[in-house]
C-alpha cells in the first residue's frame, strides 16, 4: 500500500467514458506524425507512379478498353485503394511498437477513457489515408479521368470509409500480434491480396477480349472478391469517379457504410482491451 | 509491505524477480491475479480511475512519441489528464524549464539523447502534479551527470512532499533510499532501511546493501528469455522503421 502527500478527499470522475477533447488530441497526434513522415510521402508517390503511370500505360496499351474505359482510368481508384491500404495499415501496425515500447504505455496508466482513444486512433489513421490516397488523384490528368468538386468530395468520403474498415482491420490483427516477426506476412499476407482481389486491378465481370467476346473470372476468384470487404468500397469509389459501377449501385453504399462501421465498433473493443492486460 | 507518505522507496531483485510486474500492477497498467494493492488509499483493481488520477509513471524504457516534439508530447500528455485548457501553456512551459529542456522544446523527441528523454519524461509524469512518483529503473543507460541531475531533481520533489516508489538494480542508488525492500522470485524478502538490513541480514554492522542483496539472492547469474518486448526493439534496430 501506497499513500499519497495528501489524500485528496473529492474523488475524480470515474465514469467518464468519453472525452472530446482526448479524441481529437490523438487524431491531431496522427496528422502531425503523418505530416513529418517523409517516407510515407514518398511511398504514395512511388505507388502512384509505378502502378497508375508504369503498369496503367503498359497495360493500358495491350486492352483497348474495359466497358469503355481506358485502363489507366480504370486502375485509377485501384490505385488510391492500393495507397489507403498501405496507409491504413501501417496505422494499425504502429499499435504494436505503441503498446510496447510507445506512447500507448503511457496511455495506458492515464485516466482518459479508452473509446476515445481508440476513436481518435481510427479516425487520424483514417484522415492520413485519406491524404495518402489523394496523392493518387493529383494524378488523375495524366489518367484521362475528369474532376470535379462534386467527385473529389464524394471520392473522399469513399476513402475515409475505406481507411476506417481497414485501419480497424489492422487494429484488431496488431491487438493480438506480440510483436513484429509477423510483420513481412502481415504485409504481404493481408495487403496485397486485398488489393488483387478487390477489383482494383481487373474487372470483377471479367475483360471483353479484343475479338469482342466477354472472358469471364473463374467462380472461385469471383467468390474471393466478393468476400472481400474492399471490392465493394473500390467498386463505390470508381463509381463516384468514373460513374462505372460493376455491381448494384445500392449494395455498395448499404455495404461501405455497414461494414467500416462493424469493424470500427470491433476495433474499439480490441483496442480498449490493450488497457490491463498482458 | 507498506510505503510512507513523503518518503522515498525503492524496491530491489535481480532480473525477473518481479520488479517490472510490481511497477505494472500498481500503475494500473497490469490486473493482479491475487491478492491487494491500494496507492493513495484507492484499491488498484476497483479504484483504478482514481489511482490513475494520482500518480506519475516514468518508465523503463521511454513512451514518449518520438515523432512528435517535446512540447506536443507534454501537451498530449495534459489532456489525457484532463488539466484545463488554459493552464496547459503555463504548466508545460514550467516544466520544460524545470527540466532544462526550454531550448529543445519544438525539437522532435527522436533527436534526444537518452538523458534528455528520460528528463523529459520525469516532467510529463509531474505535470499533473500526482502525489506518486513510480519509476521504473530510472537512471540505466544515464551518465553520471544525468544520474546526479535526476537525483538532485528526486530530491527537491521530495521536499515537496511527493511519495516515490523506484525500482532498481543499482545498490548505490538504494542506499539513497529511504526504506528498500528486496524481492525475489515473486516474494518479498526483507524491507527496511539500509544499514538496518546490513545489520539483520548479515549479521555485521557495515555491511552495505549489496552484500546484503548478494546473500538473499544468491550469486548464480539470472539468464532470461529474450521478451517481446526486446525481439521488438530488435526487430526495429534491424531496420523496422517503417513499423513505427
Amino acid at each position: 500500500m501506497i499513500q499519497g502527500a495528501a489524500v485528496p478527499d473529492f474523488r475524480y470522475p470515474s465514469a467518464r467514458i468519453f472525452d472530446a477533447r482526448v479524441l481529437l488530441a490523438l487524431w491531431r497526434r496522427e496528422l502531425l506524425r503523418y505530416r513529418r513522415d517523409r517516407t510515407q510521402w514518398f511511398g504514395g508517390v512511388s505507388r502512384t507512379v509505378l502502378w497508375l503511370v508504369i503498369l496503367g500505360y503498359g497495360i493500358g496499351s495491350s486492352y483497348t478498353n474495359i466497358e469503355g474505359y481506358t485502363y489507366t482510368q480504370y486502375i485509377l481508384p485501384g490505385v488510391i485503394t492500393l495507397n489507403v491500404i498501405f496507409a491504413s495499415m501501417q496505422s494499425a501496425i504502429s499499435l504494436v511498437w505503441d503498446r510496447e515500447v510507445g506512447l500507448m504505455r503511457e496511455i495506458l496508466v492515464s485516466p482518459a477513457p479508452m473509446l476515445s482513444v481508440a476513436l481518435g486512433k481510427l479516425l487520424g489513421g483514417a484522415t492520413v489515408a485519406v491524404a495518402q490516397g489523394t496523392i493518387v488523384l493529383l494524378f488523375a490528368p495524366l489518367a484521362g479521368v475528369e474532376l470535379s468538386v462534386t467527385r473529389v468530395l464524394l471520392a473522399w468520403v469513399a476513402m475515409f470509409a475505406m481507411g476506417i474498415l481497414l485501419v480497424s482491420i489492422g487494429a484488431i490483427i496488431a491487438s493480438r500480434m506480440a510483436t513484429f516477426e509477423g510483420f513481412g506476412s502481415i504485409s504481404n499476407g493481408i495487403v496485397l491480396p486485398m488489393y488483387f482481389l478487390s477489383g482494383a486491378v481487373f474487372p470483377i465481370r471479367g475483360i471483353v477480349g479484343l475479338g469482342g467476346f466477354l472472358v469471364d473470372l473463374p467462380w472461385w476468384l469471383r467468390a474471393m472478391m466478393y468476400v472481400n470487404p474492399v471490392t465493394y468500397l473500390v467498386d463505390l469509389l470508381r463509381g463516384f469517379l468514373l460513374d462505372f459501377q460493376q455491381l448494384p449501385p445500392s449494395l455498395d453504399l448499404v455495404l461501405g457504410v455497414a461494414l467500416p462501421l462493424a469493424a470500427a465498433l470491433a476495433a474499439v473493443a480490441a483496442i480498449a482491451q490493450m488497457r490491463r492486460s498482458g | 509491505m507498506e510505503v510512507r507518505p513523503g518518503e522515498l522507496f525503492g524496491l530491489l531483485g535481480p532480473n525477473g524477480a518481479g520488479k517490472t510486474t510490481i511497477h505494472r500492477m500498481l500503475t494500473t497498467a497490469l490486473l493482479p491475479t491475487e491478492g491487494t494493492a491500494r496507492v493513495a488509499g484507492y484499491d488498484v483493481v476497483r479504484d483504478g480511475q482514481q489511482v490513475r488520477y494520482l500518480i506519475g509513471v516514468v518508465f523503463q524504457e521511454p513512451a514518449l512519441d518520438d515523432r512528435l516534439t517535446a512540447r506536443q508530447n507534454l501537451e498530449l500528455h495534459a489532456v489525457l489528464y484532463r488539466i484545463r485548457p488554459h493552464w496547459i501553456s503555463s504548466r508545460v512551459h514550467e516544466a520544460l524549464v524545470w527540466t532544462e529542456l526550454a531550448d529543445d522544446a519544438d525539437r522532435r523527441v527522436r533527436t534526444f539523447s537518452g538523458g534528455m528523454k528520460r528528463r523529459l519524461e520525469l516532467a510529463r509524469a509531474l505535470l499533473h502534479r500526482p502525489s506518486v512518483l513510480f519509476l521504473d529503473e530510472p537512471t540505466t543507460g544515464l551518465d553520471p551527470q544525468g544520474r546526479r541531475r535526476l537525483w538532485d531533481q528526486v530530491a527537491a520533489l521530495r521536499e515537496r512532499g511527493l511519495t516515490v516508489f523506484m525500482t532498481t538494480q543499482n545498490m548505490q542508488e538504494a542506499e539513497n533510499c529511504d526504506r528498500v525492500a528486496i524481492i525475489d522470485h515473486g516474494r518479498l524478502l526483507v524491507v527496511g532501511t539500509a544499514p538496518e538490513l546490513g545489520a539483520s541480514v548479515t549479521g555485521r554492522a557495515g555491511a552495505t546493501l549489496e552484500d546484503v542483496f548478494l546473500e538473499l539472492t544468491g550469486r548464480g547469474l539470472r539468464d532470461e528469455e529474450a521478451t517481446a518486448r526486446e525481439q521488438l526493439l530488435s526487430f526495429a534496430r534491424r531496420g523496422g522503421e517503417l513499423t513505427r
